[in-house]
């Protein structure tokens, strides 16, 4: 049997593939046959053949075999892909990632007789040539081209990965007696004896026109094992009537080698975290070749580099304190040399400590593909239901963020695709309709911009309607008709991040229950990132998601309050401002300032925090905002930015109401982490954010 | 129920300390370390008896107030004062008492099971009474009181959600 360690190398080599085939189904839906689409799947499809079969995965093999088969038809121009073929090959593929995941233990068992006949189905419309084709190997191939030994890369791909493996590839070829009646059934014998020892992965002839016992008296075999020459040699001989055998082991020459070195770079660096540890035996097999395939990457667990993050948590805490002391030492003792000596480590040593953190969070990294890859296929399934023409644009693939920031953004993308689908753009006759092209454009985009990822979802169909959500605000009881009338278009807008809140006609299966936005903005407001929506009414929406890079280190902004500290994520200051008292207005109970024209609701950390609130003439405001929403938190005193390790308070602590963390500072004082989003929440509450209240009605 | 620092088949170390002047003692097992009075920060909005939180080593570690857990009379900290580290499962809190007055080693048969009713202190969170050597000493199931306190804290902030600001 295979270890977990080899299966999983397997899976995740599986995965690859299986993405390689997902993209390039897309473009061969978008492109045509072209040449280098249909290598590249030919290739993927032979691997995930190749591999699985090893590894006993009959199911995969098999359907992976009559993929291959049709690709090879396809790129020799015999077939061309059709609509009907490619939606069968998408349904393939989905075969596939079931397959998968009943490997995994996470599906149930799959059977892929369905498709594995609809496949046949093309080939056989394709005429009765078959016999004469050569599936797995197409000497005329001018790109792929052939080396010396007559191997395509893709054989030889999967070769390497055989003999990483711990099998051998042989080129074994057989005589059949000359005088011998039944050709197909001796032909059919070694294939099943050698079935049972390992995996033919090429035949000459093709292994179709051999079993139809078409071959002169010989034919030969490229065969994986892990058995000797001498041992599969005598067990062919042992068959009746086979007059001959050679086995022979294939050794790929440094020229091959080269090539899949060029190759490996270039997967190296796709990976980033989820890198292929070979594994050990295979080293000491094939030395010279592992040890070049194994450079540059291990595999870790993520709760090392998670413990390892802690740690530097930890020196950067240390660092801070250093500064603070070399500030006092200064103080105090002027610049003598030792003082001198002093901030010379203490600089250095802040230089370590931030190209550490800096490292070790890009450890963590990974390319934000893992998540967009899988978005084409949803958008092209969605909008060919929805009988929608939708271009798809994704930029920025490879901009990395935190793997916990990954893990938890593919929801809200998806909601938020899903709407752009769905509600956004607009069918092609009323687009036509409009002046627009039948067309429709979704730009999926990622980058970073000042120590953050930002994320946007542009599309250019038909807008929001603010008046819309203004009526419906009001039918629903969101608010008044007079404070409808006074709020403004993007107060408006934030109705649609209200549970409950829709603005589909009516229910489809893939939108429209008012489910959706408000757990949208949830879930990018729990990795404290925010979600801003522009729309311009038959133009289009944007979405623009801001992320920090990571979940462990923010910077904040410090403040006191009643003598004690609390930390504001810089991602919700907006901007701090001194006020005099005088200022402070009352409406209808609460307190309010006008800031450059527009009231602002204000409220006192230590009040909002059940202390006492001190009187004093002037004080300091922190401007906070989430999404749309702003309030002014007033403070004793600001106490400038800093970087801050948030940590947890605990599971005996729970959840405690607008803190949502803590942090540990240069001093080793604890301070609490302000939750600016209950804050607000709690704050608004029986204005117009009442979540609670809306969720019910 | 487990005892871990058993250190013979029939002997136990239990920690003692004092909570308003009465002896008290908790298995030496649960027990990570005993440190002195230091700052606390206070968290707002926590329940009463909670002091705040301390950095233990680089760990925000939340420390509880006995007295104020027990609904003993509050009297202040004094040099005496100390918190107690105990660790049960995934949870490390810290508990303030009076004073720690030493590590005792006691016959595991001088363990009496816990009378119906104790001055102050309910039952449940009563392990039993060490009676030996003319001493009493009254056993604290830390466990207990642990997650009943995570039990109500959770219920108190579901049950705040519904009160009206």
């Amino acid at each position: 049997m295979f270890s977990d360690a080899e299966v999983s190398v397997f899976l995740d080599e599986l995965d690859e593939k299986i993405q390689v085939l997902n993209d390039n189904f897309l473009l061969l839906e978008r492109e045509g046959d072209n040449l280098q689409v249909l290598q590249e799947i030919f290739r993927a499809a032979h691997t995930i053949k190749g591999s699985s079969a090893i590894m006993g995965y009959t199911g995969m093999s098999q359907l992976t075999h009559e993929m291959e088969n049709l690709f090879d038809k396809l790129r020799q121009g015999q077939l061309h892909a059709s609509n009907n073929m490619i939606d069968v090959l998408f349904e393939s593929l989905d075969g596939l990632k079931a397959l998968r995941d009943h490997i995994t233990g996470q599906g149930p068992p799959v059977d892929t007789e369905v498709l594995v006949r609809k496949l046949k189905e093309f080939l056989k419309r394709n005429g009765e040539s078959s016999a004469n084709d050569t599936p797995a190997a197409a000497p005329e191939d001018p790109p792929n081209g052939e080396n010396a030994l007559g191997f395509t890369e893709a054989e030889e791909d999967v070769i390497r990965e055989a003999q990483i493996r711990g099998f051998q590839a042989y080129w074994i070829s057989v005589t059949v007696d000359s005088e011998c009646q039944m050709k197909f059934v001796r032909a059919f014998l070694v294939f099943e004896t050698l079935q049972k020892y390992g995996e033919i992965i090429k035949s000459v002839p093709p292994a179709e026109a051999i079993q139809e016992g078409e071959y002169d008296a010989a034919f030969q075999l490229l065969f994986l094992s892990q058995e000797d020459t001498g041992r599969i040699r005598h067990l062919l001989l042992t068959i009746a009537e086979i007059v001959d055998v050679s086995v022979e082991p294939v050794v790929l020459g440094e020229e091959q080698l080269k090539v899949s070195l060029e190759i490996e770079p270039r997967r190296v660096r796709h990976e980033a975290v989820e890198v292929v540890e070979r594994q050990e035996s295979s080293a000491q097999q094939k030395g010279d070749e592992d040890s070049r395939r194994q450079v540059k990457t291990v595999r870790i667990d993520v709760q090392k580099l998670d413990n390892l993050m802690n740690l530097v948590g930890e020196l950067v805490i240390d660092r801070t304190r250093l500064d603070k002391f070399t500030e006092v030492f200064e103080n105090r003792y002027d610049s003598s040399d030792l003082v001198e000596s002093l901030n010379e480590i203490s600089n250095h040593l802040g230089q370590l400590t931030n190209d550490l953190q800096e490292h070790i969070m890009k450890a963590r990294m990974l390319p934000i593909a893992h998540v967009f890859n899988r978005f084409p296929r949803m958008v092209r399934d969605l909008a060919h239901k929805l009988n929608k023409e939708i271009d798809f644009i994704v930029e920025g693939k490879g901009t990395e963020l935190d793997r916990n920031v990954i893990e938890l953004i593919s929801d809200p993308l998806i909601h938020l695709l899903r709407n752009a689908v769905g509600h956004g753009v607009e069918s092609p006759e009323d687009r036509e309709a409009a002046g627009k092209p039948r067309k429709g454009a979704i730009r999926l985009k990622a980058f970073h911009q000042e120590g953050h990822i930002i994320i946007t979802i542009e599309d250019d169909g038909q807008g929001l309607d603010v008046k819309k959500i203004r009526l419906m605000a009001i039918e629903r009881g969101l608010i008044d008709a007079e404070t409808a009338a006074r709020i403004s278009e993007q107060e408006v807008l934030n109705f649609i991040f209200m549970p409950g809140f829709s603005l589909a006609r009516q229910v489809t299966d893939l939108s429209g229950r008012g489910v959706g936005m408000d757990v949208v903005r949830r879930q990018i407001e729990q990795i404290n990132g925010t979600v801003e929506m522009h729309t311009v009414p038959g133009q289009g929406t944007k979405f623009s998601i801001k992320l920090p890079l990571t979940l462990a280190i923010i910077r904040a902004l410090m403040v006191s309050s009643n003598g004690q500290l609390y930390a504001f994520p810089l991602t919700n200051v907006m901007e701090t401002i001194y006020v005099s008292k005088d200022e402070v207005q009352r409406i209808s109970g609460s307190e309010v300032i006008i800031v450059r024209g527009q009231v602002l609701p204000i409220v006192s950390l230590a009040e909002a925090f059940g202390e006492v609130k001190i009187d004093t003439q002037r004080m300091f405001m922190v401007i906070v905002g989430l999404g749309n929403q702003r309030l002014g938190v007033s403070v004793e005193q600001l106490l400038g930015e800093q970087e801050i390790v948030i940590k947890s308070l605990g599971r005996y602590l729970g959840r405690i109401p607008c803190i949502s963390g803590a942090t540990i500072l240069g001093d080793g004082k604890v301070a609490l982490i302000v939750d600016v989003r209950g804050l607000i929440q709690e704050l608004t509450k029986g204005v117009a954010v009442d979540e609670a209240g809306y969720a019910a009605g | 129920m487990a005892h871990k620092a058993e250190t013979s088949g029939n002997e136990e170390q239990i920690v003692v300390f004092e909570l308003a002047g009465q002896t008290y003692g908790v298995d030496i097992g649960s027990v990570a370390e005993i440190i002195r009075m230091e700052s606390i920060t206070k968290v707002p909005r926590a329940p009463e008896f909670v002091e705040g939180v301390i950095n233990l080593r680089g760990k925000i570690i939340p420390v509880i107030d006995l007295r104020l857990r027990f609904s003993l009379p509050d009297s202040g900290h004094t040099g005496q004062s100390r918190i107690i580290i105990v660790e049960i499962g995934e949870m490390t809190i810290g508990m303030i008492v009076d004073a720690v007055l030493e590590v005792l080693r006691i016959p595991y048969d001088s363990i009496e099971p816990p009378p119906a009713i104790v001055n102050g202190v309910d039952v449940i969170y009563l392990r039993g009474i060490v009676l030996w050597e003319r001493r009493m000493i009254i056993l604290l199931n830390i466990e207990r009181i642990l997650y009943a306190d995570e039990k109500k804290t959770l219920e108190q902030v579901e049950f705040g959600l519904e009160v009206p600001a």
